[in-house]
């Protein structure tokens, strides 16, 4: 991925344009955040890197002004601020420029208006907008920012990585030079698919290039490979290690990171074939159309594909999420009706889904509750609801499901992200499925939690269960499964496996019918 | 880990609320202006029971508000069900049946609100709304728009006048019901759903919970406690006014909602509903024997909503990592 993405411009000889000093954060008696300082350059990009928890978001929101630090300054082109007095207004003043992991785009909204939202419009007479001025604003700093749409487009016809560009050129269109103000982006690509990734950095380090000062906060490894010129590592709120990325191997960057080594584990091929426990005939839901799957126990088979090529649906489907149009559902061998959730889960099915936000959280109730809304029925004997066996139970998980909470009563929201998705995992794991349905599973993650979750479903198969995983990380497909199907279109069109399986094969299949 | 335990400003955050409650009804007595009368015990028992009436269309209200539904057809049923309850024991309709013609209207009211929103998929503030207008027209078009006065038989007012040690028996009534309440939302499964259902519904659907009849049941509990309502303000009254029902539905919603700050902070919860209820009585009984014009309760009441809730949201998000 480095060489794809060119040689970057050296940086560190420029003048700081921004510096950050003794950041510190408490939240009751955690400290998030201890004595954090970094250095940002002129026509860099910083990444800003640590795990779950690490506290790397939190120190974003300080510099943000939208939560008060408990101490730290911030010196910004010669002048000071003390970050326990910031706001956001005053960050804006600044010349510091957001764009948060939260979409804060208007999809139906056309590029125009959506450059024109929070700037203000031009308006001629009567407040009347001023429509043509607009356009042709809009027009220049697309030109800009070099992205390529028509103003009069609605954003949502653009792709995800192209929305973010239009939010990163709305934040910084006011800027009279790239050398003025600082972009931050906190995880911008959280939610994008692995081509439009490529598409984002390829932009992001023109901006750098074209002077721009960046900081880029993640937990993507790859994504600081490619674009960072310096990286401040977090930990448990400190600053372990300011690195050039360019001077370390992934092993070395991972190390830092979470502070230990991660051991690699080992992908169990060809192991002895179980019986099938899964059998679906001629599916047919939304873009899926006559696909048949069988999964073995023990397997753990993975669903490659573009978006919208229907890997997303096939689970939904199986799981009666979405109506199955056609086709039958066997488990074990036995015709299963799979219309609604309920049924799919009488069937031993379970479903991890995309997007845990959405989908699967909870986040006001308890870490303990979330655990068990997949069982509650069986704490309920003779008219009462057995909470302490719950609470035991639940702490029972924390241990068997590395899941990391303050205690079993604190909201889901206070996790991280990587404990919130084992949460939702375990509460599935809990029940013993048959058949394990994971979209996405490792999305929004950072690498510790990501091998976790694998060691997690390793361990559900090799118990007996079977896995079905749908994701757009086709590193992740290879690396974690026994075949891949690759779906085009709804349509079964390839199955890799043994040596023929590597996320290489598994894009170049996936493309086949699209133009690059 | 193990040991589940407050924090101080845990235990502030849950109380504080019952601790102004206490703090009102003792500023009450003592305040000379109004010490004397506020705790006469013609004056306490009449706060307790016409507040229980109010405090059983709040839990009413409740039950869909867990899921983030609102009823704004909790007064009128419960207006609905004193009508017709009155008029059937004015006909000489056995006590009993009356009691069960009240509550079944309220089963039969919730049950169209619940079809419409989960079958039709009407929103539930425009149902309930829409619903509360058409009940009034009922009960309009059944009195003419006059109080039922006929001859309630005496065993059943008395009821509702008289104290069983001390405390008039509709309190009595008001707590069977309130802990029914809250064994259901706190100590069965589907009280467990109702939550999850509130916080994430497509994630609650995609844990198996039947969403459709979880919320439409909400609805129906609903009605059958706006229904016992009802009978209630029967006895309590002796007759039935057509225009009561719509005087419980704005501090019932307002109860349930303030029910969220206090004792189980961030989740509307019935010890925190029947808190508010009381709070607000107290706050309005006291005001009123000090002789403070009507309006002023009108004041209290709407500043003290947006207060309490506001609080508990702030005290939410400070809460959050």
């Amino acid at each position: 991925m480095r060489e794809e993405l060119g040689v970057r411009a050296g940086a560190r000889d420029t003048p700081t344009v921004l510096e950050v000093k003794g950041v510190r954060k408490a939240f009751g008696a955690t400290q998030a955040l201890d004595d954090v300082s970094f250095e940002l350059h002129r026509g860099s990009i910083h990444a800003l890197l640590g795990g779950n928890g690490s506290g790397k978001s939190t120190l974003i929101k300080l510099i943000a002004g939208v939560e008060p630090a408990d101490a730290g300054r911030l010196t910004l082109r010669g002048s000071g601020e003390d970050l326990r007095g910031m706001t956001p207004a005053r960050a804006r003043e600044a010349g510091l420029h957001f764009v948060h992991q939260q979409r804060t785009t208007f999809p139906e909204l056309t590029v125009t208006e959506n450059l024109a939202i929070g700037r203000g419009f031009d308006t001629g007479a009567g407040g009347r907008i001023e429509w043509r001025r607009a356009q042709r604003r809009a027009a220049e700093v697309l030109e800009r920012f070099r992205i390529d749409a028509d103003p009069r487009q609605p954003l949502a016809e653009l792709g995800p990585a192209k929305q973010t560009m239009v939010a990163i050129a709305r934040a910084l269109q006011d800027q009279a030079d790239a050398s003025e103000g600082v972009l931050l982006l906190d995880e911008p690509t959280a939610s994008l698919p692995a081509p439009e990734v490529k598409l984002l950095l390829d932009a992001l380090r023109g901006y750098a290039d074209a002077g721009q000062a960046i900081v880029y906060v993640t937990h993507r490894l790859e994504e600081v490979f490619a674009i960072a010129d310096r990286a401040t590592l977090l930990r448990d709120g400190r600053v372990v290690a300011t690195v050039e990325p360019r001077s370390l191997d992934h092993e070395q960057l991972v190390e830092l990171m979470m502070g230990r080594t991660v051991e690699q584990i080992e992908r169990l091929r060809g192991r002895p074939e179980g019986r099938t426990i899964l059998e679906a005939r001629a599916i047919g839901a939304g873009p899926v159309t006559n696909l048949d799957l069988g999964i073995r126990a023990g397997e753990i088979v993975g669903l490659g594909g573009l978006i919208g090529s229907g890997r997303s649906t096939v689970l939904k489907a199986l799981f009666g999420a979405v109506p199955l149009e056609s086709g039958e559902v066997r488990v074990d061998g036995e015709l299963r009706p799979v219309h609604s959730p309920p049924a799919a889960m009488a069937a031993g099915l379970a479903y991890v889904p995309e997007d845990r936000q959405k989908d699967a959280a909870f986040p006001e109730l308890s870490v303990g509750e979330n655990l068990s809304l997949t069982v509650v029925p069986d704490y309920w004997h003779r008219g009462v609801l057995n909470r302490r066996r719950e609470r035991r139970d639940a702490l029972g998980l924390f241990d068997s499901f590395l899941i990391t909470a303050a205690s079993e009563e604190a909201p889901l929201r206070s996790l991280s992200g990587g404990n919130q998705q084992k949460v939702v995992l375990a509460r599935w794991l809990r029940r013993a499925p048959r058949i394990l349905l994971l979209d996405e599973p490792t999305q929004g993650v950072d690498v510790g939690a990501r091998a976790e979750i694998y060691e997690l479903v390793h361990r559900a198969v090799a118990a007996g269960a079977a896995a079905l995983v749908a994701s757009s990380d086709f590193e992740e497909l290879a690396r974690l499964c026994d075949r891949v199907i690759v779906l085009r279109k709804g349509a079964a069109v390839a199955e890799l496996t043994g040596e023929g399986l590597d996320a290489d094969r598994i894009a170049r299949v996936a493309n086949a019918e699209v133009k690059v | 880990m193990s040991a589940p335990r407050k924090s101080l400003r845990q235990y502030f955050e849950a109380y504080a609320f019952l601790g102004l409650l206490i703090a009102a009804a003792v500023f009450f007595s003592v305040w000379p202006e109004t010490g004397e009368t506020f705790t006469s015990a013609a004056n306490l028992r009449t706060l307790i029971s016409s507040n229980s009436v109010i405090a059983i269309v709040a839990l009413a209200a409740l039950v869909p508000l867990v899921c983030y539904e609102f009823d704004l057809s909790v007064g009128a049923i419960a207006g609905l069900s004193s009508v017709f309850v009155a008029t059937a024991l004015a006909a000489g309709t056995a006590v009993p049946l009356a009691i069960a013609l009240g509550i079944g209207l309220g089963v039969l009211v919730g049950g169209i609100n619940a079809l419409l929103i989960t079958r039709v998929g009407v929103n539930a503030v425009i149902t309930t709304l829409g619903v509360s207008i058409i009940l009034a027209g009922v009960v309009n078009q059944k009195t003419s728009g006059l109080s039922v006065t006929g001859s309630i038989p005496l065993g059943f007012s008395e009821f509702g006048s008289s104290n069983w040690l001390g405390v008039p028996k509709i309190a009595y009534v008001l707590a069977v019901l309130a802990l029914l309440v809250y064994y259901l939302l706190g100590h069965t499964p589907y009280g467990r759903y109702l939550y999850a259902f509130g916080s994430n519904r497509e994630a609650a659907r995609l844990v198996g919970v039947r969403t459709k009849l979880t919320l439409g049941l909400t609805f129906v509990i609903s009605g059958a406690l706006c229904g016992a309502a009802g009978v209630l303000q029967v006895a309590r009254a002796g007759s039935a006014d057509p225009k009561v029902g719509e005087t419980f539905t704005l501090p019932a919603l307002a109860a349930a909602f303030l029910s969220t700050a206090a004792i189980k902070p961030g989740r509307y919860n019935v010890a925190g509903t029947l808190v508010a209820i009381f709070f607000l009585a107290v706050l309005n009984n006291g005001l009123n024997l000090a002789g403070s014009p009507e309006y002023v309760s009108n004041y209290v009441n709407g500043a003290a909503l947006i207060v309490g809730v506001g609080l508990a949201v702030r005290l939410g998000r400070r809460q959050e990592v």
